[in-house]
């Protein structure tokens, strides 16, 4: 047998470092933000599906669909205008995603998945978070592109969303148009299905690899106990998902509109909204004759 | 299993399919032998019956094929090879157990992660090489008596046992997707040392005068390759001949990398 070069590592100490350094904080970046930012996102999303329920005594007379558009709308408002520091919170979380996406893709290819000779459920799962990151990445390039940062050539129908009409928009660009669904808006809410999926298995997955990975779960037993509620947690952000893009595939545009349309007169008057309307290009419904803006417009 | 061995009929064959290649580099070919079935044969006798009988299935008389071997009781780990896909010793494939019916077929391959010397035989150095990576033993030469050393607690030599019986046969290795050839032995100590080395380190950390090495052994594995390349299939450990919970190593190695990054960087 030949004989083995001097194996001590030629690396300094400095290399060693930052070699743990960057994959602990691969690992973290995965967590906090990106993580944290998932699960709010996912169930602010969900109240397009129940926040019917949540509106208590201020959801009378409206259906489930109804009710979650006002409650949607309600939450996005306030974490446009609400929320502090908003503009260093999305940069901290285009950086962290940005960083974990470059390094995982390294990552990622070091490996050779070998799934035809080890069909193990821990390495389907090996090769499925390395497949989902991928499919991740392509999802959360276009989800943010369009939505966020307005390129609505990625758009059927170039629709942009807005903050002030956000379920009706979010329903006009994921169906591909204002009038119900159109071949490129199935091609859209196809990307949104399996984009979403990938990413709360990505996460569900990470969070029981990160315990191993930072020393939590030592034990056989209890990487198989928090492996349990990994996959109790990946389940209900995925109904919190899949119910949201449900809520969004089935919602009619113009009852979306006419909702956050009286909300924000509501807010902001009548001469605002036809302004703002104007300006941003978004198409409007006409009001049902019987339907009344509220008793506090006139103030 | 032994009466089954003893009533083997005469005039039954196996038929072994051995993936071929003449030397370090050369291309590999499949070559097929009948073997006559004897009453507890292993892989590891039939290879001999080979060797004495180097006639392939189709009449050709060939070389015999080479294969590496050496306690015959799964305790050294060299005569590890691909049987039937799955990485294991041959030793201890019992031809009853994998090929219990006349004309029954059984391939072998060599480990592919391991440079080929010739046919079954692999150059294994890599792993021993990632045992010096993290100074696999317990520091205790001089030049004069260090006398008794400290005391083990009974606990600590339980857990110790089992990750003290790896062999090196090189399972773990073979079945792990981010432990892959490497033929350039320059870049043997900057890639993934793998699940038994890891082991390793953790087996002398645990030891009460193994771990004056303990610092070093951590750095090693804090670098390019070490424990944060892991990549959690958990294929190691269900290979694994002697089951060692080779995850559980790795797990406790993150947690010890992890505090002793951090004690670390607070010590500079």
């Amino acid at each position: 047998m030949a004989s083995g070069p001097d194996t001590k590592p030629t690396l300094t100490p400095a290399q060693i470092q930052r070699h743990f350094l960057l994959r602990r904080l691969h690992s973290l970046t995965g967590l906090v933000p990106i993580g944290v930012f998932l699960v709010v996102h996912l169930v602010t999303n969900s109240s397009l599906a129940w926040g019917r329920f949540a509106l208590r005594g201020k959801g009378e007379g409206l259906t489930v669909a109804e009710g979650g558009v006002k409650y949607f709308q309600h939450e996005v408002t306030f974490i446009n205008e609400s929320v502090p520091h908003l503009l260093l919170i999305e940069i901290t979380l285009w950086v962290s995603i940005a960083f974990h996406s470059i390094l995982g893709v390294v990552y990622a290819t070091s490996g050779k998945s070998n799934l035809q000779r080890y069909p193990h459920q821990d390495n389907w799962r090996y090769t499925l978070q390395r497949i989902s990151g991928y499919v991740g990445i392509l999802f959360i390039f276009y989800h943010v592109a369009t939505l966020r940062w307005g390129w609505t050539f990625l758009i059927p129908e170039g629709t942009k969303w807005s903050h002030s009409f956000s379920a009706s928009t979010l329903a006009a660009a994921m169906q591909g148009s204002t009038e119900g669904f159109t071949i490129f808006g199935v091609a859209v809410s196809v990307l949104y299905m399996v984009g979403v999926t990938a990413l709360v298995f990505h996460f569900a997955n990470g969070l029981w690899t990160a315990a191993i990975t930072w020393g939590i779960t030592i034990s056989a037993k209890a990487q198989k106990r928090w492996g349990i509620a990994c996959a109790g947690l990946g389940a209900g952000l995925m109904l919190a998902g899949w119910s949201s893009l449900i809520a969004t595939m089935t919602l009619d545009y113009d009852e979306a509109h006419l909702i956050e349309r009286q909300m924000f007169i509501e807010k902001y008057g009548e001469a605002e909204y036809e302004a703002y309307v104007e300006q941003k290009g978004i198409e409007t419904a006409d009001p049902q004759p019987e339907q009344s803006t509220g008793s506090g417009g006139g103030e | 299993m032994i009466a089954s061995q003893e009533t083997a009929s005469k005039g039954q064959h196996i038929r072994i399919r051995i993936k071929r290649s003449d030397g370090p580099g050369k291309p590999s070919y499949w070559q097929a032998f009948d073997v006559p079935r004897e009453p507890g044969a292993n892989i590891i006798s039939c290879l001999q019956w080979i060797a004495a009988h180097p006639v392939t299935v189709d009449g050709e008389k060939t070389t015999p094929v080479v294969w590496d071997s050496g306690c015959l009781e799964e305790v050294c780990g060299a005569c590890t090879m691909l049987i039937n896909g799955g990485v294991r010793q041959s030793c201890s494939a019992l031809i009853s157990d994998i090929a219990p019916n006349d004309g029954d077929e059984i391939t072998l391959e060599p480990m592919s992660k391991f440079p080929v010397i010739r046919d079954l035989w692999v150059d294994r150095q890599r792993l021993f090489d990632s045992l010096k990576r993290v100074q696999a033993w317990v520091p205790i030469d001089g030049s004069y008596s260090l006398g008794a050393g400290p005391k083990e607690s009974p606990d600590k030599q339980g857990t110790r046992y089992t990750l003290s019986t790896c062999m090196s046969c090189g399972c773990c290795l073979e079945a792990c997707p981010q432990y892959n050839l490497e033929e350039d032995e320059s870049q043997w100590p900057t890639s993934f040392i793998g699940a038994a080395a890891i082991s390793q380190a953790r087996l002398f950390n645990e030891h009460e005068t193994g771990k004056q090495l303990k610092r070093e052994r951590l750095d090693a594995l804090m670098g390019p390759g070490g424990v944060s390349d892991c990549g959690n299939a958990q294929n190691c450990v269900k290979v694994c001949p002697k089951e060692i919970p080779l995850t559980e190593s790795i797990s406790a190695m993150g947690r010890a990398t992890t505090i002793h990054a951090i004690t670390s960087w607070f010590r500079r």
